[in-house]
């Protein structure tokens, strides 16, 4: 009898512990005229322009095809305030590729590894302007070459560049806690398992600026939290 | 009744006499020594000691809080246990002890019999040797006989001294066995209480007692009173009383009992600490207590015991009317040498802080001093050791550059033209503004510009050889370096040279590109230096710089210049080296040209303007103004307060002077000629007292030498570097001696500022430097910002490679070709790393047109020549902990080598290599070394 009320009490309290968190799922809107499309010439380094055959893009403002925003970092302003969360221990992947970065935009929790790697047979040197945490610049010369690096401190957003290749940039958002997402193709994030609560979530654009939406999630209920950015 | 003898006197009087002396006497008596006991400092050091005896009490309770209580009661208990087991065993401790009496008595008789031996030993063996010595063997040999017989009987005793000590040693340790746990104990106990055993001695002190209050007691505080003055004695510094010096005696911590103690930091003053005991006071600090005593610094009269008496100062009028109401504060308006208020305190350091730039920690000192530099102040005031230079344009060949025109507007009102000019208003001042001083005005400055075109050569001047175009002037304006020493349209970093504003309503177009090709053509002396400016470029920057106006200037209608007040200016300027009639017949000879060139070169000389100017014809003269080299030490009697009301001290008075330089004519009636002449410079109240703290500074201290700071061979040096750095604003761009570069807050991409040189002396070789120096050449290309051409004297580049060795520690090493010492395997590795890592992708000698700006870096054949070999393994290892923000990455981070393969995998060796083949590089080795394609 007892045995069963034990497993009747942790059933309860594994079942209470998921009905008090709920998914978030949202868009990145976008309206007006998408910004004209800038190619990158890489002529400056033969073995970045001997990688593509098709024209490159900047990435500063990427329009997909349903009018919503690629690259938006969402992540959570307020609420969470005075609530610790262990650092994830699973790396962030960081490559570049092409002479590229991918991706873009990324996250990555405090402490939570970043591992950047080069996929390139050039020299890249990855540049991180960070403010809050220590600033790093490591040079990568080797093709597949890995690096593992962390943030100490909260910032929205660290600028990421390569100095060899100028055009090369990417932001990674750093942040104390698990609930961040990145829009992709489609202009949707899902940030999963936010706990009961209201928030402001905030998206963040390299162009065109910031949004904040509040949200409340509750008893296991999903959440939308929709932005709209304009151009 | 026995009659009356005569007498001389009235005994009846003289008894009344007497009595009323008497009462009189005993009146003044208990006046004095009521007096006596209620004396100002006494009242102090009563509320001192209540204050502390109350802080100490609550500081007992804190570190009662912070013993560890389990422990000592666990001491406590074993304590009274051991203390049990003693009382138990009283009987058998009495007896072992009294027993340990009895052998120390027997050890105590042996010692001495023992001793009494060695001493007969001893003379014997004087004897033996003074005989032998004599060779007097014959008396010699009894006492060779005594001693030997006795030897033996001194070894016995020895061996009888041993034993009895045994013997108490046992007998001790017997005891010890019940009693030494008692005292370990309460060592141990002891130890654990030592922080509140001195709280309670601190406590104790400062309890007042019934001993103490009869100590103190009027009529016996003779004997021994706790309440004392307290003084320093300062051994090797003198008071100079005017007619006689009386060593120096500081009273001051009578009152200020805390001065030096630490953890009275908020104590109620006079008690509260000294807020800097790290360099003041402390027996560890530069400037201990009893070596300089308060009033070295502080001034002030420090045999003084009352707060008036001491001659405080208040900082404010609010202050002086606070402290008037608290302690009953009066200023001592006789006593010459009054307290200087806490703001300008740091005037006292260039007592022994002489022949040094910059004191440490007096910052508005230095700032004074800098202003006074940069306003030329030692143009006209000679300052003994203060080198002079003269700040404003040079007006030799001023015809060539504008005309006469503008320099009427602008002596009329030089802001009007530039609101941040260096230029003072010299003329329409407050002194000078009643109608007839603005008559004379005019005719001065019609006559200064006459004066001027007149006595200016032409100077050869090129006209820009192609069309300048505004725009990309502005650009060039922003990019190439303008603004590390001028402010231009809204940036403003710089207000070193002047700001780049309304040229076009100023100067001719072909002095202007002339002036920026060369500006050392026009005027030798000027700190413009050359930025090496294509035509094209120069063409642009004048294009830009002329296309600025200044309309409201330009509409500016000069006074009318009577041409009676001429006359009458020449004939008084003549009168004075002759007579009147002369002067009168001699102005009928003179043209009105020749009136106003005349009055123009007798007011250039009255107003002194080759104090900051070039002026021909005056390149002899004598500055104008006061000497100041000992300006702080004039009595205060000679500054002349008028009737401007200002506190009466020599702060108060400078300050005002800075503030305001005709005030001090106010309300007084003065000839034209004889007002006051000190140009009006526009400072703020700040920059006023930071001045005024200056010439405070400016002092005859009698320090001995051996007190004062003499700067070694290598702190002078860095003093003259750091004097040409300041002159010629090398922190305008760079960041250098712990300032930041002052332009580099503009920008935000770290590598297109220009380059940190902090730790430049421990990077680059002294050769290099001074080269670079004299004529540089490019090292970043990427960079917008130029490094100008200055033109340096061989003096000024050795004392600036100095300046740079010794602020990064670096002994000057004339090596010619300092070549690190490596093996053809490191060489070759070393060749092997550089490909691999691909070094030449960034280090390029000829970059390919087109390449983004921060696709570069310096080209590495530079190297060799350039870099010290140790500074390199430091770059290499950790680049980002040398210049911070570099575009420079780390090729191995946190020590971990990206080829594991190379030279064991280890970071140390590679690192090596590399610099090892850097210094052997050659330019023909790069064009063999493309870069290579790693295989997938």
């Amino acid at each position: 009898m007892k045995k069963f009320m034990f497993v009747l009490m942790a059933g309860l309290f594994v079942c209470s512990q998921a009905a008090l968190a709920g998914n978030v799922t949202g868009s990145a809107a976008f309206s007006g005229t998408a910004p004209a499309k800038t190619e990158i010439v890489m002529a400056a380094d033969p073995t970045c322009a001997s990688l593509h055959t098709e024209p490159v893009y900047t990435e500063e403002a990427v329009v997909n095809s349903n009018n919503t925003l690629k690259n938006v970092f969402v992540y959570v302003k307020t609420g969470l305030e005075g609530k610790t969360f262990p650092a994830a221990t699973t790396p962030v992947s960081f490559d570049q590729n092409g002479c590229h970065y991918m991706p873009h935009v990324t996250g990555v929790m405090v402490g939570q590894p970043l591992e950047i790697i080069n996929s390139d047979s050039t020299l890249h040197n990855v540049h991180s302007l960070a403010k809050e945490s220590k600033e790093f610049n490591l040079g990568m010369p080797i093709k597949g070459m890995k690096i593992k690096k962390t943030f100490e401190k909260p910032e929205i957003m660290v600028k990421m560049k390569c100095d060899v290749h100028p055009w090369m940039n990417a932001y990674v958002g750093v942040v104390s806690n698990p609930f961040f997402a990145v829009t992709g193709e489609d202009g949707s994030f899902e940030i999963k398992d936010l706990p009961a609560g209201t928030y402001t979530l905030a998206a963040w654009h390299e162009t065109f600026g910031e949004q904040t939406a509040e949200v409340t999630v509750a008893d296991g209920q999903p959440a939308t939290a929709n932005f709209s950015f304009s151009g | 009744m026995p009659p009356k003898k005569p007498s001389l006197y009235s005994l009846d009087k003289t008894t009344v006499a007497f009595a009323l002396a008497s009462v009189i006497l005993v009146i003044g008596l208990v006046w004095m020594v009521l007096q006596d006991s209620t004396r100002e400092w006494k009242g102090w050091q009563r509320k001192f000691m209540t204050y502390m005896h109350e802080k100490s009490v609550a500081e007992r309770d804190q570190t009662l809080k912070a013993v560890n209580q389990g422990e000592l009661k666990r001491l406590q208990t074993e304590l009274d246990q051991a203390k049990a087991v003693v009382k138990e065993r009283q009987k058998d401790i009495r007896k072992a002890q009294k027993e340990l009496d009895i052998i120390n008595t027997r050890q105590i008789k042996i010692k001495t019999s023992y001793q009494n031996l060695k001493q007969f030993q001893d003379s014997d063996r004087y004897y033996y040797e003074e005989d032998e010595e004599h060779h007097e063997k014959e008396k010699a040999e009894p006492y060779a006989k005594a001693m030997e017989a006795r030897a033996k009987e001194i070894a016995e005793w020895k061996n009888k001294l041993e034993d009895v000590e045994a013997e108490q040693a046992a007998k001790q340790s017997e005891i010890n066995q019940w009693t030494g746990k008692v005292t370990e104990l309460e060592r141990e106990k002891a130890r654990l209480e030592r922080d509140v055993t001195t709280v309670e001695t601190k406590i104790k002190n400062f309890t007042p007692t019934l001993a103490k209050e009869i100590l103190n007691a009027p009529m016996l505080d003779f004997i021994h009173p706790t309440l004392q003055v307290q003084q320093i004695v300062v051994e090797k510094l003198q008071d100079d009383y005017y007619f006689a010096k009386a060593q120096k005696v500081d009273r001051c911590i009578t009152c200020h009992l805390g001065i030096d103690q630490k953890g009275l930091e908020d104590a109620p003053q006079p008690f509260r600490t000294h807020p800097n005991l790290d360099l003041y006071l402390s027996s560890n600090s530069p400037h201990k207590m009893e070596e300089f005593g308060c009033t070295t610094c502080h001034g002030g009269s420090g045999q003084s015991v009352s707060f008036t008496t001491a001659a405080h100062t208040p900082r404010s009028p609010a202050q002086a009317a606070e402290w008037h109401k608290k302690y009953g504060w009066e200023s001592l308006d006789y006593w010459a040498d009054k307290m200087l208020p806490l703001n300008h305190v740091e005037a006292s350091c260039a007592k022994c802080h002489t022949g040094a730039v910059e004191v440490p920690q007096a910052p508005q000192l230095n700032e004074g001093r800098r202003l006074a530099a940069e306003f030329g102040c030692f143009g006209c005031h000679k300052v003994e050791g203060v080198e002079r230079w003269k700040v404003g344009p040079d007006l030799q060949h001023i015809q060539s550059k504008l005309d006469a025109d503008w320099i009427v507007r602008w002596l009329h009102n030089p802001k009007e033209f530039r609101h941040s000019t260096k230029m003072p208003q010299i003329f329409d001042v407050e002194n000078t503004s009643d109608p007839e001083s603005l008559d004379k005005n005019a005719a001065a400055i019609a006559g200064i510009a006459a004066y001027l075109m007149k006595h200016s050569d032409p100077i050869a001047l090129t006209a820009p050889s192609a069309a300048g175009d505004s725009e990309k002037g502005k650009k060039l304006v922003e990019e190439i370096g303008c603004l590390g020493c001028h402010t231009s349209q809204g940036f403003s970093a710089n207000h070193h040279g002047p700001e780049l504003t309304g040229m076009g309503s100023k100067v001719k177009t072909d002095w202007l590109f002339s002036w920026l090709k060369d500006p050392k053509h026009y005027s030798p002396g000027t700190r413009m230096p050359n930025l090496r400016l294509s035509d094209q470029e120069a063409a642009d920057i004048t294009a830009f710089l002329m296309s600025d106006r200044n309309e409201k200037f330009e509409g500016i209608r000069a006074p009318y210049v009577k041409p009676e007040v001429v006359s009458s200016m020449t004939v008084e300027f003549l009168s004075s080296t002759m007579r009147h009639e002369d002067a009168e017949k001699k102005l009928t000879e003179m043209s009105p040209e020749d009136q106003l060139e005349f009055i123009g070169s007798k007011m250039i000389a009255h107003q002194g303007c080759f104090g900051c100017h070039d002026i021909k014809g005056f390149e002899d003269a004598k500055p104008i103004g006061v000497e100041l080299t000992y300006e702080g030490s004039k009595d205060l009697s000679k500054f002349d307060f008028g009737f401007v009301n200002v506190p009466r001290t020599k702060q108060d008075w400078i300050a005002q002077k800075i503030r305001n330089p005709r005030g001090y004519d106010h309300g007084k009636v003065k000839p034209y000629f004889e007002k006051l002449k000190m140009p009006h410079f526009g400072f703020t109240d700040e920059q006023a007292n930071a001045l005024a703290t200056f010439v405070l500074s400016l002092q005859k201290a009698d320090i001995p030498m051996d007190m004062r700071k003499t700067l070694t061979e290598t702190e002078k040096e860095t003093e003259t570097g750091r004097l040409i750095v300041q002159k010629m604003n090398c922190q305008g761009c760079h960041t250098v001696d712990g300032v930041d570069g002052r332009v580099r807050a503009m920008m935000t991409d770290a590598g297109a500022m220009p380059p940190v040189l902090t730790g430049e002396g421990k990077k680059v070789k002294e050769a290099w430097l001074y080269h670079f120096l004299k004529a540089p050449v490019t090292i970043r290309p990427w960079l917008h910002y130029r490094m100008p051409t200055f033109e340096f004297h061989d003096k000024d580049l050795t004392s600036l490679v100095s300046y740079f060795n010794h602020l990064s520690d670096v002994p000057a090493r004339y090596v010619a070709d300092e070549l690190p010492q490596t093996t053809p395997e490191m060489l070759k590795e070393g060749k092997n790393l550089f490909e691999q890592l691909q070094c030449i992708k960034c280090h390029k000698s000829n970059p390919e047109p087109g390449l983004s700006a921060s696709f570069l870096a310096p080209d590495l054949v530079m190297a060799k020549n350039r870099l010290r070999p140790d500074w390199i393994l430091d770059w290499l290892k950790d680049p980002q902990a040398v210049q911070e923000g570099t575009m420079m990455p780390a090729f191995w981070p946190e020590g971990a080598s990206p080829l594991p393969d190379v030279l064991e995998g280890s970071a140390d060796k590679q690192v090596q290599a590399v610099r090892d083949y850097l210094m052997a590089f050659h330019p023909e080795e790069e064009k063999k070394a493309p870069v290579p394609e790693t295989k997938a």
